[in-house]
């Protein structure tokens, strides 16, 4: 049994979801204390319920200790199944969260799965559909799996909502991937949604973009959904070379003009491009364990967060592979996996 | 064990939780953001709702809500019909069918109550049935973010009305039984652990109970004063606000003690030229506590069971029942169940009267707490004279050696301890009393002790003629004294049998109580006649 303190490092529920993650793959039990200690509301909060029974469900998994402001849980998986799922996640948590939970087993599981995620579909605090859809599940396909998504409704915080579907064709082995160079940008876009919200905000966002970005008009798209999805607004900013995405987001909130919501994307997007490397900090999150079952790789990313550290730790919990990461010049480092 | 399932009940908020446009979202609702948060999951929601077409439109629309904000939850609608949702008798009623009739299992589920929607007489009866565990349930408080920017759920408090989990509340409960426990030792502290355990219960039935209590014990075992500080307790809780009355039912023998207790109207008999109240009347919405209960003629005993069972009784002469409510305590230094053996004691009375009994023991019985009733005795005297008065040490020690001895027989109890203090204090110049003052005292004591036995001697000797009385061991006096007290109490040579013989009797050890006695008698030459006659 595999014994982790969720009081060190980040200690947020990241741990927990990527030690599910890990243990579906593996099929290591794993024991977890101090969920969440020292924080305000400790313990598994209901976010974190609802990735522990997705994971229960794909991996027929014995579990104890998951009950709201539980400081400690065991799951002991038996096998992993794939199949049809339907998640339904209240829209504190995020059906992306929940999918980053289940999908790296069920990439190389002995049969193809459907999911179906209804709930919070672009929720701050999580990679919205689209990052997943367009920066991350391309670079699973090179690996290997043919991973599709389909976004069928958007859900917002709080009212929720949305849905969405993936279809899985696993392989027995995913391939080893290096993505140390980023190439020259040749796909710019930037998408605001408004749901229930004036479509001026839409506009004044996108015009805020044009001006501090100078992206051609050409790149930016409004969309406007029927009031019924919102309330929501969303601005999502995608980048693409032709090895590696990145996609940055600004959420629309009470009292926060639609000014500031663009330079909050406009901010994260800068600190990408100015970078230099070619996997920004969310997709070096979602990489980490396929990259790492696929035992060997690299990828560049940013210097890596306390976050990003403490789950290559509990990687290494849980997988047979050496992972380095060097520090580089020009602020950015170097994550290899399989190293002798 | 797999944890329990949570259930809310609560009321469709009208007001709070309307809004059927997108922008409901922007406004708190507190029936939909009781789901909405982290730390809660709630499995069931059971909403409440009129039957209004509004009503069922907006609760079916939180249904919907709730779905897609927490898909854990099942909400499962009610509907409640108030023709008048601020009529507390009908809220109350309703609530308190939907209550009975709710298939509740508290073993699997854990439920709270959500206080926050509703009409305010909903809410109070909401609380009132949480109260009374007709929900077997805790509250669930709500209230929206603290900042207007926050669309979040806001928060949500739980309470538990059963206030013995809260630490703090416990030990200010605590502490207030202690206040309690102390007044009722008059702020003695006794070490007397049977005595201490007899006033700890007291305590708990003076505040929980308004039904009559019996104090039985010696002469001077402390009664009156207990039942005075009783008094004080419960008036002091808010259960009383009349005053106390006091009365020894053996001072109200003869014509005058059913008027005496129950009034009478003027002109009722000759001398009642006023209208008089009666004691319990004077006692009403106060304390009643009427010593030696078991004295009480069998008229009065009749009248003063109707008077507690109806709290209504017939004043003498008066064709009109007059009201009194009023609390009973009774005393006796005698064992009532003897006298309704010997019909001197109605049973249904005892059988109204014994439900809280209590057994005061007298002074030697509880020797331990002579110290502390010492000192006490003198802060009294001290307080209510202004004089300070103190033992020198030696003057001390000689005192509680001799009162602590087998030799000390205090007879009267509590009252011969604060006579012997009250003369020592009084006769202390310069406020010290001293070893010769003590020394006088002990002396006066034994005295006043073998007084009670010259007294027995004298009825004796008066009995027997002085020749034959010369002839009883000393061995023998005293109980041949009571022996005659008894007979002549007792109505017949077997009803004097019965009390002597009580507890042989009930062992059934005994086949004759009347021969036994006659035969005892014999022995000093006394028949039945001769005890009546003289």
């Amino acid at each position: 049994m595999i014994e982790l303190d969720g009081s060190v490092g980040e200690g947020g529920g990241q741990i927990l979801r990527t030690a599910l993650g890990l243990s579906l793959v593996t099929g290591s039990p794993f024991r977890i204390a101090n969920v969440r200690a020292g924080r305000e509301r400790p313990g598994l909060m209901r976010q974190h319920l609802t990735a522990v029974e997705a994971a229960t469900k794909v991996g027929d998994a014995r579990v104890t200790g998951a009950g709201i402001g539980s400081m400690e849980l065991t799951f002991e998986p038996k096998a992993v199944r794939p199949g049809r799922y339907s998640f339904a996640v209240g829209t504190a948590g995020s059906t992306t969260l929940v999918l980053q939970t289940v999908l790296p087993a069920l990439l190389t599981a002995s049969g193809s799965s459907t999911l179906e995620l209804s709930g919070g579909t672009h929720n701050p605090f999580a990679p919205p559909f689209d990052f997943i859809d367009r920066v991350f599940l391309p670079i699973v396909r090179r690996m290997g799996p043919q991973v599709r998504a389909h976004l069928e409704r958007p859900g917002f915080y709080p009212a929720g909502g949305g849905r969405f579907t993936v279809e899985v064709e696993p392989v027995r082995t995913l391939s080893p991937i290096e993505i140390l160079e980023r190439g020259d940008i040749v796909e710019r876009r930037a998408t605001a949604i408004v749901a229930g919200v004036p479509e001026s905000v839409a506009e004044r966002e996108l015009r805020v973009v044009e001006r501090k970005l100078g992206w051609d008009p050409s790149c930016l798209v409004k969309t406007v959904l029927p009031p019924a999805f919102g309330p929501g607004n969303v601005l999502m900013l995608e980048v693409h070379s032709s090895v590696v995405g990145e996609l940055c987001t600004g959420f629309g909130e009470r009292d926060v003009r639609a000014e500031g919501v663009a330079h909050h994307a406009i901010d994260e997007m800068r600190h990408y491009l100015g970078s230099q490397v070619p996997v920004g900090v969310h997709l070096a999150d979602q990489l980490l364990i396929p990259v790492a079952m696929a035992g060997a790789g690299a990828f560049r990313t940013m210097p890596l967060s306390r976050h990003a550290r403490t789950n290559v730790d509990v990687v290494n919990r849980f997988l047979q592979v050496d992972v380095a990461v060097s520090e580089e010049p020009n602020r950015s480092c170097v994550v290899k996996f399989g190293v002798e | 064990m797999p944890a329990k399932r949570t259930v809310i009940f609560g009321f469709l908020g009208t007001k709070l939780d309307e809004g059927h446009a997108a922008d409901r979202w922007d406004r708190w609702r507190p029936t939909v953001a009781l789901c909405q948060h982290e730390d809660l999951l709630v499995h069931r929601l059971e909403l409440l709702h009129g039957s209004k077409p509004s009503d069922v439109s907006l609760s079916s629309l939180i249904e919907r809500d709730i779905a897609h904000v927490s898909p854990e939850t099942t909400v499962h609608r009610s509907v409640v019909d108030l023709e008048n949702p601020w009529d507390f008798q009908q809220v109350y009623g309703v609530l308190h069918a939907f209550a009975r009739a709710y298939p509740f299992a508290p073993e699997k589920e854990d439920y709270l109550v959500h206080i926050t929607t509703g009409t305010h007489v909903a809410q109070i009866c909401l609380f009132l049935l949480t109260e009374s565990r007709h929900f077997p349930a805790r509250l669930i408080q709500t209230s929206p973010p603290k900042r207007r920017a926050d669309i979040g759920p806001g928060q949500f408090a739980i309470i538990d009305l059963d206030l013995s989990r809260y630490d703090q509340i416990a030990s200010r409960y605590q502490e207030e039984h202690r206040e309690g426990v102390s007044l009722l030792k008059s702020g003695i502290e006794t070490r007397n652990a049977e005595f201490n355990r007899q006033i700890e219960e007291i305590e708990k039935v003076a505040i929980a109970s308004k039904a009559p209590i019996l104090l039985m014990g010696p002469t001077g075992a402390g009664k009156s004063q207990l039942a005075r500080r009783i008094w004080e307790l419960k008036k002091q809780r808010h259960q009383l606000d009349g005053p106390f009355v006091e009365v020894n039912s053996a001072t109200l023998r003869g014509d005058t003690a059913a008027s005496s207790l129950f009034g009478h109207k003027r002109g009722a008999f000759t001398g009642a030229v006023v209208d008089r109240p009666g004691l319990l009347r004077s006692a009403d919405r106060g304390l009643l506590f009427l010593d030696e209960i078991g004295e009480l003629g069998a008229d009065e005993q009749a009248m003063l069971l109707r008077a507690l069972e109806e709290k209504r009784f017939l004043p003498v002469g008066s064709d009109r029942e007059v009201e009194s409510d009023f609390q009973l305590i009774a005393g006796t230094n005698r064992d009532l169940g003897v006298s309704v053996a010997d019909g001197r004691f109605r049973e249904d009375l005892l059988a109204r009267i014994n439900l809280w009994t209590f057994r005061l023991p007298g002074l030697r019985d509880r020797i331990e707490d002579l110290r502390p009733n010492l000192d006490f005795e003198l802060d009294k005297f001290s307080r209510a004279t202004g004089k300070r008065v103190s033992f020198n040490k030696e003057a001390r020690e000689r005192y509680v050696d001799f009162a602590t001895s087998a030799s000390a027989d205090w007879r009267g109890n509590f009252r011969d301890l604060n006579a012997s203090i009250t003369r020592l204090a009084t006769l202390a110049t310069g406020g010290r009393i001293t070893v010769v003052l003590v020394d006088e005292e002990i002396e006066r004591l034994r005295s006043s002790w073998r007084r009670r036995d010259a007294a027995i001697d004298g009825s004796l000797t008066e009995l027997l003629g002085a020749a034959r009385f010369a002839e009883v061991d000393r061995f023998d006096r005293v109980q041949l004294a009571d022996v005659v007290q008894v007979c002549r109490e007792s109505r017949s040579l077997s009803e004097a049998g019965r009390v002597l013989f009580a507890i042989s009797r009930a062992k059934k050890s005994t086949a004759n109580d009347a021969d036994r006695l006659r035969k005892y008698l014999a022995r000093f030459d006394l028949t039945w006649d001769a005890i009546h006659s003289s």
